[in-house]
Formats: C-alpha cells, structure tokens, sequence
C-alpha cells in the first residue's frame, strides 16, 4: 500500500521539498511532457496554433513585455488597488473578529449576515461598488475588500473561539487581569486561525482586482489581460496571466512561512 | 493562627443541564500550618479539586471562609501558586518563556525574571530545555515546567491539583520524589489533591480524607514517617497501616456510590 | 438542554439583527440619510421582486445559473473525485498532477477568462468552463486527502483478514474518505456559484450575473438588488443543503464508530 503513506496535512496540496526523488522525477516529467505537447501539438497541426500558442512563443512573449510593454506601470495600479483594498481589510476584520470572537451576543447577531457573505459571492457587488464609486480604482479596491474580509473575519472569529480555557484559568491563578487573559492568551492562540484567513484572503483579494478590471478599467493587468484577449495575442494574455499566478502564488508563500513559523509550536 | 484557614465552607454552583443547584462541598474546616504538607484524598466527585480551587480564588466560595495569614481569599494572590493537573503551559512559548509567566504576571523586573525563571528550571532539571516548546516535552518534564512556573513566584503556599494524575506510575514515583526533595529545601505550605493513597501518604504530613455528596471531611489523617522519605517507607508495617486505613475508607465511598447507580439503573 | 437554549438564542439573535439590517437600510433612505438611487430600499427591493416574479423573469434567469452551475458542479464532481481518487491511491499520479495543482492553487482562474472567451466564445460553454475550473480544486484536493489519510488501522485489520488492495480501496478508504469528499463538494458548491455568476457578469444573455450586470449599467439600482439578494440567498440555500448532507454522512460514521 505505497498510497497511503501516512498522515499529511489536509488540503490544500503543495509542493513538498525535498521529496523523494521518484515523485520529484514524475513531477518535472509530466511538466515537461506538458510542455513539449503544447510546443509540438501547433507545429503538427493537431490544434490551431493561433488559440493555443507555443511556450517558445510566450517565452518570447515575456521577453518583450518585460522590456517594451508598460508591465510595470500596470502592475503597480493592480498592485496598488491589491494593498489598499487587502490592507483596508486586515484594518476592519481582525479587530472585528477579535471582538466576535470575544463577545457570545455580538457573535450570535452578527453570525448570520456575515456567514451568508462569506459564502455569497462577493465579486457580484462588483456592479453595486461601480454604482457607487465610479469605474475609477476605488470599485476595485472595494471589491479586494469585499473578497478579503469576510475569510478574515471568520477566521479571526474561530480562533478566538477555540481558546483554551485551562491556560485562562492558569493565567488567572497568577493573577492575570481580563487584559492580560485577553493579550497574553486570547490574542496568541488565535493567531495561527487569524493567519489562516489572511493566506485565504490573499487569492480572494487577487480575484477581486482581476474582476474588477476585467469587468471595466483603462490600465492594469486585468485591463492588458482583456486587451490581448480580444486582439488574440495568446502569447501576451498568458505572460499576463502567468503574471498574475505568480504574484498571487508568492505572496500566498510569504503567508504560508509566517504560518509555518507559527505552527512550529502546534505541530498538528 | 494557621496560614491556611478553611471555616465552615461550602461550595455551591449550578449544574448546566438540569439548572439544579449543586452542592460540591459542604461544612469543611481545615487548617494547614505554615511549612506543612498536607494531601487531600476521596474518590472522584468528592470535591477535593473543587476545594484546592476556591483556595486558589479561582472557584467562588457560597459559604464560610478561606483565609491565608488571616486575610480572606476573594480572588488569586501572589501568596498561593496552582500547579494544575493538565500541565496549562502556553504552547507558543518556550520553557522559559512559560516560567516566565507567571512573574510577568505579578509585575517582576525583566532582569530578575530570566534569572530567576532558570533557577527553577535547572531546580526542575531542565536547564537543557529552556528553549524547548511544550509539544516537544514529555508529560514529565511538561510537570516539571508547571511546578517550577507555580515555585518561580515565590508563593507561601503551593496548591497542587493532581499534577501527576496523568502520569505513568513510574514517572510518577520519581516526580514525587523529587517534589519531596525541592519542598524541603524551599519550605512551602503544600495542599496536594491527588486520589493515589500511596502519592497521599507518602507525601503528607497530613492526609485529609473527603467524602461524596456533598463532599466533606471524613477523616484528618496524621502521617509520622521521619522525613526525609525514601521509596524504602512504601513497604514498611507503619506505611502499610495508613494505606489499610485509606482504602478502608476510599472502600466504603465505592460501595455507596455503586449502590446509588443501582439504585438508579 | 443549555445547547438547545444556545441555539434559540443564536436563532433569536440572528433573526433579529437580519431584521434589523433590513430595517436600518429602509430607514436610512427613508430618513434620506443615503439616496436611494445608490442601494435602493428593502420595501422597493421587495416590490420589484413580485414584479419580476410575475412577469417570469426570475424563473428564467435562476434557472439560467442553475443549469450552468449544474453543468459545471457536475464536471467538476466527476473529474474532481475521478481524478483525486486516483491521484489518492496512486502515488505517481498525485506526482505527475502535483505541479498543475499547484499551479492551479495560485492562478486566480478568472485571469484565464480572455483565453476561454477566445476558445469557446460569449455564453455558455465558457460559462460552465469557468465556474468547473473554480470548484475543481477544492473537490479535488479533499478527495485526495481523504482517500491518501484512510485510517491505517482499518487497513491493517482488513489485511489481516486477507483483504486485497481492491477490497481496501473499495471497502475502507471510498466509503471513509465519503465525509471529507462531500466536504470538498460543499465548498465547490459555492465557488461553483461564484465561477458561474462572475462568468455571466461578463458575457451573457440571461443568468443571475447577467442581471446584475445589466440593471448595474441602466443604473437600475432596485432591479439590480433583487438578483444580488437571490445569488446571495441561493449561495446559502446550497452550501445548506451541502451541509446538511455532510452532517449525515458525518453521523453516520460516528454511529458506526460505536
């Protein structure tokens, strides 16, 4: 039974380094056998190049936006809409899921709105937020927030919700006052679920200003992303794409290595 | 005037499930001389936990009174330090950082709180740990760190409920040991519930024996074995003698409670 | 009986502030603190409502997500466990997919929506291609780590009884991976949703998103509040509907484990 090779921390699945060298050869084979199709399937006529484009192509691709595209200038406005709506959102969520967190009441009356938005949709506000803020940065903005609150909230609220009673009770026996209990206890044991909804808020947030300029805007990786869609430059729209993943999946790692940092103390 | 006063005390709280009133602890007097070592015996259910926690402040007391030097208890005090049965040891911080805690708590000055934090735990025999986390100790020194938490604050009294109750027998015996070994070097007063007659005698000066529904008193238990004690005492005619009498009593609470289960089933 | 009493309260509680919410927007505008030309008002959201509903527009348009939502869970379902089951036992499967997982993890789909309008044009097929691509992951992912996590004394206790590879997949590790695949199916639902309405914002000719889209740019604020309460009351009627599955499949296993 070489499938089941003991427990491994549930979803989702990351690339585990190092590995054993057999999973890591399958790996970089079956990527390059990916590859290789994709350059070889055009040149055979078996799809039509044009939609497909070739990895050489876009490499190529890269290059050229690299040097001669703006690249920059789009990715600092996506970038910008990204920090200002993500930081917006750690501002209001985590001090609000604190406070849930803490307060049963407040917990139970505002649960139920706040669940129904955390699984809503919250990208199709995106029309509301153009209503109200114009087609400028601020509907982007606020559809990174919208995508980025809500996971924060509820993480924030869980963790506060786990807290251990007996280390409340062991704080208290040396005389800890509620704020002490509540900085030195609360707060700590919630971090790792608190860093838990920023890592998830993350892609919702990177979602969020994609849609947004996808949808209507004069500048951004969206707005180069719908460009090159309608003037079929495939190979451009994947550099653009690739663009995106890649910002996205960096900064997922970045919160990935706080949690991991964290979590030395919870192996779990 | 003994340091620790119990006068008549009773402990009552509400059951979450039927909201009935129960009572935990009723009509208990006891008094601990400063330096003494006193254990609290009885099945469970007999609130001997209950009773070391409202000494603590850390239970609300419905009757009677708690006093240590003759001031009465309201709230937890930097005079009594617990050692909890589940080591409660923050699992972000280190060893140190866990002893440590407890005198930040009580406002120490930075500077003597690291020295002092290792004191104890080299007293403990963890100085190889101190930056160890919790989940990387065993269940033992996890104790370890919890007794030397609750001594690092320089409490008069310790009250210690159960902490080797989760313990295999034989880290057992050797925590005992070397708690007996520390105590008589730093001459605390020491209120240890466990429901292990031997741990009981073995280390007391006195054993208190409670009893169930509401849990009371049932006997105060003087033990003369000289000090220091060796694992030797557990099989002399004196021990012996104490634990007949302790299981003779422990006998009658089992038998009354599987007689109440019957009577119910 | 204090558990019960908790749920009432968070049932009052919660009803309550839903009310509440309701009544402060009506008030709001009412009071003419905020103009109802930006967020409109319950009682008009309300009305607009019945009138849509007479007409049939709603019936059509819900429907509309619905069938693209069900095409697309469905794909993402079959593809998701199919894959993650074999992924889940074969090791060098979950090797050779692990990259594009990965890969998958961090693109946000939608930046590949110009490439699917490219290939499948305005409507549907991208629509339900969309919204596949957005509930694959989680169904996938949490196939695989239930059938990779079954419990290794059942599989001893199987062997041990001379049970076979086959036997185990289909006897030890499916039936006790079912709780954490119905999981992955509960979050794919939402997302599914999300895929299917965010694609229709974009190009459609009916559809939930496409309202939303289309009475946003007649800047018809009532109409377009009308479809943002039904996805949002949709999202939570399915992923309810998913959980109440889970709990069962969750309750059976803990009535088996006794």
């Amino acid at each position: 039974m070489t499938a089941t090779a003991g427990p491994r921390p549930a979803p989702p699945p990351r690339a585990r380094w190092p590995r054993p060298s057999r999973s890591a050869t399958i790996s970089i084979a079956s990527v390059a056998v990916f590859f290789l199709l994709w350059q070889i399937a055009p040149e055979l006529g078996l799809v039509n190049g044009r939609f497909t484009s070739q990895p050489t192509l876009v490499l190529k691709a890269a290059l050229e936006v690299a040097v001669a595209d703006d690249f920059l200038r789009h990715a600092r406005v996506s970038l910008t809409a990204f920090a200002v709506g993500y930081g917006l959102a750690m501002l209001v969520s985590i001090p609000l899921g604190i406070v849930l967190g803490t307060s049963r009441i407040a917990r139970h009356m505002l649960e139920p709105p706040l669940m129904a938005l955390y699984i809503a949709p919250t990208l199709i506000l995106l029309p509301v937020m153009i209503v109200w803020l114009g087609i400028g940065i601020a509907s982007k903005i606020a559809v990174a927030f919208l995508g980025a609150v809500f996971p924060i909230i509820v993480n924030t609220m869980a963790g506060m919700r786990e807290a251990d009673h007996k280390l409340v009770r062991m704080a208290r026996s040396f005389g800890a006052s509620r704020f002490d209990v509540f900085t030195r206890i609360l707060v700590p044991g919630a971090l790792p679920s608190i860093v838990v909804g920023l890592r998830l808020a993350i892609g919702r947030a990177v979602l969020g200003v994609i849609v947004g300029e996808l949808y209507v805007s004069q500048a951004g990786l969206g707005f180069q992303l719908t460009t090159y869609g309608a003037a079929m430059r495939i190979d451009r729209l994947l550099v653009y794409a690739i663009a995106v993943s890649i910002f996205g999946y960096t900064m997922t790692a970045l919160v990935r290595a706080i949690e991991a940092r964290l979590q030395r103390w919870r192996p779990e | 005037m003994a340091q620790i006063e119990v006068r008549d005390l009773q402990i009552t709280y509400d059951t979450p499930k039927t909201g009935e009133r129960f009572t935990a602890v009723e009509g208990v007097t006891l008094s601990v001389e400063a330096g003494e070592f006193v254990t609290i015996v009885g099945a469970s259910g007999c609130g001997k936990s209950t009773l070391l926690l409202a000494v603590a402040g850390l239970v609300p007391v419905s009757g009677g009174t708690i006093a240590i030097d003759g001031r009465t208890v309201t709230a937890p005090g930097p005079d009594r330090a617990v050692v909890f049965q589940e080591a409660s040891l923050l699992p972000w911080r280190s060893v140190l950082g866990n002893v440590k805690f407890g005198l930040e708590m009580q406002r120490w000055t930075r500077d003597d709180r690291t020295e002092r934090a290792m004191r104890f735990i080299r007293m403990v025999g963890l100085a190889n740990f101190a930056d160890y986390h919790p989940h990387q100790l065993s269940g033992g020194m996890r104790q370890r760190v919890n007794i030397a938490r609750a001594l690092a604050v320089d409490p008069k009294v310790l009250l210690m409920d159960e902490p080797f109750g989760a313990l295999d027998a034989q880290t057992r015996e050797v925590m005992g040991d070397e708690l007996l070994t520390i105590w008589e070097r730093e001459k605390k007063t020491a209120l240890f519930v466990t429901h292990d007659i031997d741990e009981a005698i073995f280390l007391a000066d006195r054993v208190v024996v409670m009893g169930r529904n509401p849990g009371h008193i049932k006997e105060i238990m003087r033990v003369d074995i000289p000090r220091p004690r060796h694992e030797d005492v557990l099989d002399s005619d004196l021990f012996n003698g104490y634990r007949k009498r302790l299981r003779a009593h422990l006998a009658e609470d089992m038998a009354s409670m599987h007689l109440v289960e019957g009577a119910q089933a | 009986m204090i558990a019960a009493l908790a749920k009432r309260q968070a049932l009052i509680l919660g009803t309550l502030s839903m009310v509440g919410i309701l009544g402060l927007w009506q008030a709001v505008v009412d009071l003419g603190f905020i103009d109802p030309f930006f967020v409109s008002r319950p009682s008009a959201v309300w009305n607009e409502f019945l009138a849509q509903w007479r007409r049939g527009n709603i019936l059509i348009h819900v429907s509309e997500t619905l069938r693209s939502f069900a095409l697309a869970l469905g794909l993402a379902t079959t593809v998701g466990i199919g894959l993650g089951l074999l992924a889940g036992w074969f090791r060098d499967v979950e090797s050779a997919l692990d990259p594009f997982v990965w890969f998958k993890y961090s693109a946000p789909t939608i930046a590949f929506y110009p490439l699917f309008i490219a290939w499948l044009g305005y409507g549907t097929p991208t629509i339900v291609a969309i919204a596949f691509l957005f509930a694959l992951t989680p169904i996938y992912a949490n196939t695989l780590s239930g059938i990779k996590n079954v419990d290794r004394d059942l599989v001893r206790a199987a062997r041990s009884f001379g049970a076979r590879p086959y036997d185990i997949f289909f006897m030890v590790a499916l039936p006790g991976s079912v709780p954490i695949i119905v999981a992955g199916l509960r979050l794919g639902v939402g997302r599914a949703l999300t895929g299917v309405v965010v694609a229709e914002l974009f190009g459609a000719n009916a559809g939930l998103g496409y309202s939303i889209g289309y009475f946003a740019q007649l800047l018809q604020t009532t109409r377009m509040m009308v479809y943002i309460v039904i996805v949002i009351i949709l999202g939570v009627i399915l992923t309810q509907l998913l959980s109440f599955i889970e709990a069962r499949t969750d309750a059976w296993r803990v009535s088996a484990a006794k």
